[in-house]
């Protein structure tokens, strides 16, 4: 005897393993092992392979609202492999959904929730449920725009149903989604769930093996006795190759997607276009044909019927045989619920392919994600989720004006009024106005030692006089970029403006226009509003080409980083471009 | 089990075994089910604390938030995103987003709504092809005066409160979050 085999006696002898190894595997399948018989051992297999990946994701995932989206796009972006094991997750639950669809319809088919088997029905329908609920649990655990808004709508539609509102608070662990949803989801997803499934797995298991396969109905007792074949290795040969297709197509799916999708952090401010997973499609479009009051028909009265038609199907089906000629209106009554299924989740994937602002809602969140995920390759800021935009440049200089601008000028309101207002700066609507009223807070009313410049009324310069002066000065701008840009101006009107200027204004009194000249305490306008020319401007204002001895502005070189000064022209500068 | 055990355990009980067995069924019920308790009853309660009175889990953004100038707004609708800092369980973020809306003024009347769909809470947009308010999820549409004129939405668009401040120059707004999905507008 090898020393395997005294090991295993030895331990045999103590635990009676092999009796409960062979109790295990020997089961007569009644009729042969077939196809048809493979999808509960699909399931299984797919369910102990979602337990692993989800430890395994457990172990970089980190469940807090600042936290969840940063470590999700740690785990996808970074981690060796994170991508294809989250990937496998993801699609994991949507396989398992297919599955669980077929394996229905297949007991269904044949008649296997009939008496003795009803509790075993019922099991399994519950089984059907958790599935569903881990998807719902799961998608919001990203934290990103997706899941967020989904689920949203998910938790939205259970405050609507009677005494639905404390069982929505309960569940998202207050009036508002925030640090107590993601921990209960976690804990719903990770703890109670898994361990629910398992325990019902064991009865379902148990009952099967208790009533056994349900053989066609065609074939007579002495046939099925005549065709019986062992369950080891006949079936479980069927099912192993059944598993192995089916994680092949989960590795081609997960391999051809790159993983599961991330969209950007979740941002409640913004508007994001929410669609729940595919398989829930159905039930999201549903929810578009009833209006207010009537919502709760699609959203407790259709799915409740049909729950309860399932489960009530034992009781309904009262043929005394179990073909399926037999049980014509069953049959139908299935049918029909899948065919609407299938109807209502191609008339949601249609209604999207045909809405354009769905579609550019679609590209302008995915460009949100590619951004966000890039950034947050510089680590993300323990505010977490959307700080993450605080490593974009754009923000930093946002933050920068904040503290260094904001004491004396104004953007949207935020900011003082010391200095010219930086709202739409240098747009048309802020050029004429400084024409116009160059005293009023907005220009230079608020800065000290401005006085000179007086505005120009209508009377003097009419509105189409000012127009071709503004684009003018528009194009004095462009020349001075190292790429002008000639569809920034209105190049006739801007030639006129011109004319004006030479002839008739007083402005030229004051302004230079001249590529090089020096102004008099006041800006050049060649190359005016450049963000080349705003850098400038908060390096030093004191250029004679600038403001000369009239500038009031503190010089910032040196005491903002060349990186900052880049940042905040950018920004200054991006305050034109919205008109 | 051993032989012996199981001789004893056939032997015909007398009365007194029958009451002190139904004793100690009793008594395995009962501890049993207090011991149970000890764990259940707080966890009834550490369950359902985010329900209770005078509990806020989430707070912040009570106040006006001064989201622009006042003459940014006109007929056609601004999104502003309403900052402020935020209390989350156990975090406290400064300056965060807590929500939208979206300003109109119309006929000199000037209208914040909140950007959360009365419907099941999505981000409405605007959209400028039919100058309407539309729900990208269930295809509610409102007017710009926030009427609800399509779709499945219960009630119009909610309106926020404003206040101009600063001798009407700024617009600051009180963003609140109302319950989803029925015809009254009642606060959360
Ligand atoms: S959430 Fe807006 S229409 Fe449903």
């Amino acid at each position: 005897m090898g020393v395997g085999k005294k090991l295993i006696g030895w331990l045999d002898e103590r635990t009676g393993l092999v009796a409960l190894i062979k109790g295990g595997l020997d089961e007569d399948v009644p009729g042969g092992a077939r196809v048809r018989y493979v999808f509960g051992s699909v399931l299984t297999y797919l369910f102990l392979q979602q337990v692993v990946l989800g430890i395994l994701l457990a172990t970089y995932y980190s469940p807090s609202a600042t936290d969840a989206w940063a470590s999700t796009a740690f785990i996808q972006d970074r981690v060796a492999g994170g991508w294809f094991l989250r990937g496998l997750h993801h699609h994991g639950s949507s396989v398992m959904v297919v599955v669980v669809v077929l394996h229905l319809l297949q007991v269904v088919l044949a008649g296997a929730y009939r008496k003795p088997r009803e509790v075993n029905w019922w099991t399994g329908l519950f089984m059907g449920g958790l599935v569903l609920a881990f998807a719902l649990t799961g998608y919001l655990l990203p934290w990103d725009q997706k899941g967020y808004w989904a689920t949203q709508v998910a938790t939205g539609i259970m405050g609507t149903v009677p005494l639905g509102e404390p069982m929505q608070h309960t569940l998202q662990g207050g009036a508002q989604y925030g640090n107590l949803t993601i921990t209960r989801f976690y804990a719903l997803h990770v703890f109670v769930l898994p361990v629910t499934l398992t325990v019902l797995l064991g009865a379902h298991l148990y009952l099967f093996r208790r009533h056994g396969v349900t053989p066609p109905a065609s074939l007579s007792d002495e046939e099925l006795a005549r065709k019986t074949q062992p369950f080891w290795p006949n079936q479980l040969f069927i099912d192993v190759a059944a598993m192995a297709v089916t994680g092949a197509v989960l590795v081609w799916m997960t391999y051809r997607t790159h993983g599961a999708e991330l969209f950007a952090p979740a941002d409640p401010a913004s508007n994001f276009v929410a669609r729940p997973e595919w398989y829930f499609l159905f039930l999201f479009q549903l929810l578009k044909y009833f209006e207010g009051p009537l919502s709760i028909i699609a959203t407790v009265i259709i799915p409740g019927g049909v729950a309860t038609f399932l489960f009530a199907l034992p009781f309904i089906d009262r043929s005394e045989s179990r073909a399926a000629k037999k049980r014509g209106p069953v049959l139908a009554g299935v049918g029909l619920i899948m065919v609407g299924v299938v109807v209502l989740t191609a008339l949601a994937v249609v209604a999207d392919a045909n809405n354009e602002h769905y579609q550019e809602g679609l590209v302008a969140a995915h460009e949100d994600a590619e951004r966000t995920r890039e950034l947050a390759a510089e680590g993300v800021p323990p505010e977490g989720g959307t700080a993450v935009w605080q490593n974009d440049p754009q923000y930093a200089a946002i933050a920068v004006f904040k503290e260094t601008c904001a004491t004396c000028h104004e953007i949207d309101g935020r900011g003082a009024e010391e200095a010219p207002s930086l709202t739409h700066y240098n747009d048309r609507a802020w050029l004429r106005g400084a024409v116009r009223e160059p005293r009023s807070l907005t220009y230079f009313g608020g800065t000290k030692g401005h006085e000179e410049m007086e505005a120009y009324s209508v009377e003097d310069l009419p509105d189409e006089q000012l127009d071709a002066v503004i684009e003018f000065l528009l194009e004095l701008r462009e020349q001075g970029k190292d790429e002008p840009d000639p569809s920034a101006y209105d190049a006739k009107l801007a030639k006129q403006g011109a004319a004006l200027w030479e002839d008739e204004l007083d402005c030229s009194g004051c302004h230079e226009i001249e590529k090089g000249a020096d102004g008099v305490g006041t800006p050049v306008f060649w190359g005016r509003g450049t963000r080349a020319w705003i850098a400038r401007v908060i390096r030093n204002s004191s250029q004679a080409d600038l403001y000369g001895e009239n500038a009031e502005m503190p010089a910032f070189e040196g005491k903002l980083s060349d990186e900052e000064i880049a940042a905040l022209a950018d920004y200054v500068y991006a305050q034109g471009l919205a008109d | 089990m051993s032989d012996e055990a199981k001789g004893q355990d056939t032997q015909t009980p007398s009365e007194g075994d029958d009451t002190r067995r139904a004793f100690l069924k009793v008594g395995v019920g009962a501890l049993g089910a207090g011991l149970a308790a000890v764990v259940v009853a707080p966890a009834l309660r550490y369950s359902l604390w985010p329900l209770a009175e005078g509990v806020e889990v989430t707070s912040g953004g009570d106040e006006f938030v001064v989201v622009g100038k006042r003459d940014q707004f006109g007929a056609v609708p601004v999104k502003v995103d309403i900052f402020a800092d935020r209390v989350d369980a156990w975090n406290r973020t400064k300056n965060v987003k807590i929500g939208s809306a979206w300003v109109v003024e119309l006929d000199g009347q000037l209208h914040a709504f909140s950007s959360v769909c009365p419907h099941l809470g999505c981000a409405v947009d605007y959209e400028a092809e039919s100058d309407k308010f539309v729900c990208p999820c269930h295809d509610s549409a409102f007017g710009l005066d926030g009427a609800h004129e399509a779709g499945p939405s219960p009630r119009p668009l909610d309106q926020l409160e404003f206040e101009e401040q600063q001798d009407g120059k700024l617009l600051a707004i009180r963003f609140e979050r109302f319950k989803q999905g029925i015809e009254d507008k009642v606060k959360v």
